[in-house]
C-alpha cells in the first residue's frame, strides 16, 4: 500500500530523485564528527526559524509595546521563556558554530580549487548571520538593545561622504525611533532570512557538486563512507546535543530583563553583544578623526581577507602541517579577534562615547519664568524635605532662604545639585542626576532669586513666614499633583510604569540616589519625619502589608501610585513629603519601573517572575535532558549489541 | 585513533546495523521534535490567564434613566488586553425597572459575539449578524442564540449605577465567564 502511494507520488513529482541527490553521497575517508558542523548550523538555523516564527505570534515592532510584548511572551505564555531563550541562545550558537565551521574548512584546506564558490557562499552566509545578530538584538527594545542600535547605526554614520545617508537608511531618519524599529524588524524577519535560505541552497548545491573534501592524506580518502545513514547519524547526534545545550542555557542562563528602552537615561553604559566586542575594542585604536577607519575599515579588511582567501592561497596542498604561512595567518586572524574580544569584555567605553540624551531642551534664559519653574521643582523634587525656605521645609540641610545673597556662583550651585559630593564628600544630599539641564538651570535661578526671604512665587509655594498651620488647613506648599493625605494616591490612577517589567539592578542605583535619603539605604531605616503622625518615614523593607502582594503585578501597581503622584503623610506639620516622581517627570516611567522592580526585590518578590511558564524551566530541564540522554544510551546499547 | 580506523570499520557495517542506524536517526529526530513541538503548540493554545480583579465602574445616574426603556450606556474601564493596559470605552444596555432596580446586559450577542441593537419599533433587541431576537428582559425570541442575553453584576449606590465589566463565552448554552 505504502509503496503504491510512493510510486504514485513519484510518477508526479521527483521525490525519490531529490532524496537520492540529497542523501546518497560517498564521503572520502568515511563519516566523521568533525564534519558535523555544517549540518549543526542547519539544525540551529531551523530552530531559529521555528522559534522566530513562534515569537512573531506575540511580538509587535512598536516602540511603545515591543518590550512589553516580549516580556508578555516570556512571563505569561506557556513555554514562552523556552521559545525566547532558545532563540536568544541559538543566535549565539550560530556565531560560534560558524566560527568553528569556517576554521575547520580552513584547516582542511577545503576552500581550494574547485570549491571557491562554496567558500564564497559560506562567507556570504557568515555576513548574513552577523547582520541577523545585529538586527535581532534591538527588537526587544530594552535598554541594552536600544543603545546597541543607537551605537550600531552611528558607526556607519561616521563613514565620510556616504555615512549620513547610510545612517538615515538604517534609522529611517535622523534619530532613533519607531521607523528604526520597523526597519530592523522587516530586515531581521523577512529580508535576511529569505536571503539566508537562498544562500544556504546555493552553498549546499556547490558543496554537493564537488563533494566532501575528505582527509588531506589522500591514501585515507581512498576508502569511501556513506553520507546516509552514517554521517547523518553523527549529524543527528551532535544536533541533539546542541539542542540540549541550548535548552540548558535557556533554563539556567536566561537573558536578563534589562528594563524598557529609555532614550533619556544617559547613565546607561552600552556595550555590544560579545560577538561585536572585537570591533568595539578595535575602534579604540583609532581615536578621534581616525575612528571611521576602525569602525568601518577594520571589518571591511577582515571580510576582504576572507573573500580573497581562495584566490590568494592557490596551492593544491591541503595538509595544514605543510601550509605554515596560511596556518600562521589563520592563527593570527583568530588570535587578534579573540584577544580583542577578551579585551573588549573587560574594558569600559572610550571617553566621550557615552551618548547624550537626544531631546535636551536648550537653556531658557528668561529669568523670571525659569525661577518660577524652579520654585515648583523645589518642593516636587523633594528639596523642601531637607531644606527650609521662608520657614517651610525640613531641617536636615541648610536653610536656603537667603541663598541668593550667599555669593555662590551659578556653576557652584549647578555642581551642588548634580553632584553634591564634589563639594562635601560626606554629605547626605542625593545626586540629582535625573534632572534635565533645564530643570537644574531653573532650580539654580530660583535659588539665586532667594534674597532676604522674597521668592518670585512665595505666595504659591510657601506658607506665610510666621505661624505655621496644620497642613490640612494651610495653603498647600506643594504642587497640586501632590496629595494632602496618605490615602489620596490610592484613588489616583496607576501610571504606565506599573505595567513595565523593570530591571532591579538599575532600580537599585536610582533608589540609592533618589530614595535612600528618606527611606534608608536598603529601605530599612526608620528615618525620623518630624511633624507627621507616624513620626518616621514609612519603611519599604519590609513594606506596609497593605501594599505588599506576592503577585508582582499587583505589588507594582500598589506602590506605583505613590511613586507617580507622591504623598504627604498625615500630621500637623509634616516635614518630609514623598515627591511625585511621575507627575513631575523627575523620573521617566522606565526608571520608575526599575525602582519598582528593586522595591519588589527588597521584599522578596521577583518583578520578572514567570507567571505562566507551562512547566517551570528547571522542572522542564530535569524531565527532558535525562530522558534524551537515557534514550540515547539505550539506543546506543542496542546498536553495540547488534551483529 | 578511532576516527582513523573508521573507514575500515565502515566496510564491515552489516545491513542490520545500517537499518538500525536509520531507525535510530528517525527516533532521535522524532523525540527532539516532540520535546520542542509539544511546548511550542502549548504556547499557541495559551492557557487561561488568572482573572484580573473585577472592578465596579460608575456608569450613570439612575435618575437620568427612563423606566422600562433600554439605554445604551458608555463608560471608561481599564482593559487588560495581553500586554496592552489601557482605559477604553465599554458599553452596556441598562433597563431601569425602578429607582432601586436596574438590569444591565452585556452588549454582546450570545450567539457569535456581535453587538446587538434595540429596535424601538418592535420593542426587541436584534442582532444584525445572524438575526437573533431577544425580549426586553433578555429572553431569546428567535434566531440562533443559544442562551438569553448575559446580565452583568450591577449595584446602585447613592442613586449612581455601578457595573462590573465581564465577558462570557459565546455560542454555548451556559453562561461561562472568559
Amino acid at each position: 500500500m505504502l509503496s503504491q502511494i510512493w510510486h504514485w507520488l513519484n510518477e508526479r513529482w521527483p521525490f525519490s530523485t531529490l532524496i537520492h541527490l540529497a542523501l546518497d553521497e560517498e564521503i572520502p575517508g568515511g563519516s566523521r564528527f568533525t564534519y558535523t558542523l555544517g549540518s549543526a548550523l542547519l539544525t540551529v538555523f531551523m530552530l531559529q526559524a521555528v522559534t522566530g516564527i513562534m515569537q512573531l505570534f506575540y511580538y509587535v515592532p512598536t516602540v511603545d509595546h515591543a518590550y512589553d510584548s516580549v516580556n508578555f511572551l516570556r512571563t505569561k505564555i506557556p513555554f514562552g521563556w523556552l521559545i525566547n531563550g532558545l532563540h536568544y541562545w541559538g543566535a549565539n550558537a550560530m556565531i560560534i558554530l560558524i566560527a568553528l565551521h569556517i576554521s575547520r574548512v580552513f584547516i582542511w584546506g577545503a576552500y581550494k580549487h574547485p570549491r571557491e564558490l562554496t567558500w564564497l557562499f559560506g562567507i556570504s552566509l557568515l555576513l548574513i548571520v552577523i547582520a541577523l545578530s545585529f538586527t535581532g538584538g534591538p527588537l526587544s527594545w530594552d535598554q541594552k538593545a536600544y543603545w546597541e542600535a543607537e551605537v550600531g547605526t552611528s558607526i556607519p554614520g561616521s563613514i565620510p561622504v556616504l555615512g549620513d545617508t547610510i545612517k538615515r537608511i538604517m534609522r529611517g531618519g535622523e534619530e532613533m525611533g519607531q521607523l528604526t524599529l520597523s526597519r530592523l524588524f522587516i530586515v531581521h524577519t523577512a529580508i535576511l532570512p529569505a536571503t539566508l535560505i537562498v544562500l544556504i541552497g546555493a552553498h549546499l548545491i556547490a558543496f554537493r557538486r564537488s563533494g566532501s573534501v575528505g582527509p588531506w592524506n589522500e591514501a585515507q580518502g581512498e576508502i569511501k563512507g556513506q553520507f546516509w545513514p552514517d554521517q547523518v547519524f553523527k549529524d543527528a547526534l551532535i544536533g541533539t546535543l546542541i539542542i540540549l545545550a541550548l535548552i540548558t542555557l535557556a533554563v539556567f542562563a536566561p537573558k536578563p530583563f534589562n528594563g524598557a528602552a529609555d532614550p533619556l537615561d544617559s547613565s546607561f553604559v552600552p556595550k555590544p553583544e560579545w560577538n561585536f566586542l572585537f570591533l568595539y575594542e578595535a575602534i579604540k585604536f583609532f581615536p578621534g578623526r581616525l575612528e571611521p577607519i576602525g569602525a568601518v575599515g577594520v571589518p571591511q579588511v577582515l571580510v576582504l581577507l576572507l573573500v580573497l582567501l581562495p584566490f590568494l592561497d592557490r596551492g593544491p596542498e591541503r595538509n595544514p602541517l605543510k601550509r605554515p604561512v596560511a596556518m600562521a595567518c589563520g592563527i593570527l586572524f583568530w588570535g587578534a579577534i579573540v584577544a580583542l574580544t577578551i579585551a573588549g569584555y573587560y574594558s569600559k567605553p572610550a571617553a566621550g562615547e557615552a551618548p547624550t540624551p537626544p531631546s535636551l531642551v536648550p537653556r531658557v534664559t528668561t529669568f523670571s519664568t525659569t525661577a518660577q519653574s524652579g520654585a515648583q521643582l523645589f518642593p516636587s523634587q523633594g528639596c523642601i524635605g531637607c531644606h527650609r525656605v521662608n520657614n517651610t521645609g525640613g531641617t536636615i540641610g541648610p536653610d536656603l532662604s537667603g541663598e541668593g545673597l550667599s555669593g555662590r556662583s551659578r556653576d557652584w550651585l549647578t555642581i551642588q545639585i548634580r553632584n553634591p559630593k564634589a563639594h562635601f564628600p560626606n554629605t547626605v544630599m542625593p545626586t540629582f542626576a535625573s534632572l534635565s539641564d533645564k530643570e537644574v538651570n531653573d532650580l539654580v535661578d530660583y535659588l539665586l532669586s532667594l534674597k532676604s526671604g522674597i521668592s518670585p512665587s512665595s505666595a504659591q509655594i510657601s506658607n506665610k513666614p510666621s505661624a505655621p498651620k496644620p497642613s490640612s488647613e494651610s495653603p498647600t506648599n506643594v504642587p497640586a499633583q501632590t496629595s494632602q493625605t496618605t490615602s489620596s494616591p490610592s484613588q489616583k490612577q496607576i501610571g504606565p510604569a506599573a505595567d513595565i517589567i523593570g530591571n532591579a539592578d538599575r532600580g537599585a542605583e536610582l533608589f540609592k540616589n533618589q530614595c535612600s535619603l528618606c527611606h534608608g539605604p536598603m529601605g530599612t531605616d526608620k528615618i525620623p519625619n518630624p511633624g507627621s503622625d507616624d513620626g518616621i518615614v514609612p519603611a519599604l523593607n519590609p513594606i506596609d502589608r497593605e501594599l505588599f502582594s506576592k503577585n508582582p503585578e499587583e505589588f507594582a501597581e500598589n506602590i506605583d501610585k505613590f511613586i507617580q503622584h507622591g504623598s504627604t503623610p498625615s500630621g500637623p506639620n509634616t516635614q518630609l513629603k514623598m515627591p511625585a516622581f511621575g507627575d513631575t517627570n523627575s523620573l521617566t516611567q522606565q526608571q520608575i519601573a526599575n525602582v519598582e522592580a528593586y522595591v519588589l526585590r527588597l521584599n522578596g518578590v521577583n518583578r520578572s517572575e514567570l507567571i505562566n511558564p507551562g512547566i517551570t524551566p528547571r522542572r522542564f530541564f530535569f524531565i527532558v535532558v535525562p530522558a534524551v540522554i537515557l534514550i540515547l544510551l539505550v539506543l546506543g546499547g542496542i546498536y553495540r549489541c547488534l551483529p | 585513533m578511532r576516527e582513523e580506523q573508521q573507514p575500515i570499520l565502515i566496510e564491515k557495517f552489516s545491513t542490520t546495523r545500517r537499518t538500525f542506524l536509520k531507525l535510530l536517526i528517525g527516533i532521535i529526530t522524532l523525540f527532539i521534535g516532540l520535546i520542542l513541538g509539544i511546548p511550542f503548540i502549548q504556547a499557541l493554545i495559551v492557557s487561561k490567564f488568572k482573572k484580573a480583579k473585577l472592578a465596579w465602574y460608575k456608569v450613570a445616574e439612575v435618575d437620568s434613566l427612563p423606566v422600562d426603556q433600554p439605554v445604551r450606556l458608555n463608560f471608561f474601564a481599564r482593559t487588560d488586553d495581553a500586554y496592552r493596559h489601557e482605559t477604553t470605552v465599554h458599553s452596556v444596555w441598562a433597563v431601569k425597572h425602578s429607582a432601586y432596580e436596574v438590569t444591565v446586559f452585556s452588549p454582546i450577542c450570545t450567539h457569535l459575539g456581535c453587538y446587538y441593537k434595540w429596535d424601538a419599533g418592535t420593542n426587541h433587541f436584534e442582532c444584525p449578524c445572524h438575526g437573533s431576537v431577544f425580549s426586553i428582559d433578555g429572553k431569546v425570541l428567535g434566531g440562533p442564540a443559544p442562551r438569553p442575553l448575559d446580565t452583568l453584576p450591577a449595584r446602585i449606590d447613592n442613586r449612581v449605577l455601578f457595573v462590573v465589566w465581564e465577558q462570557f463565552k459565546v455560542g454555548v448554552a451556559e453562561k461561562v465567564a472568559v
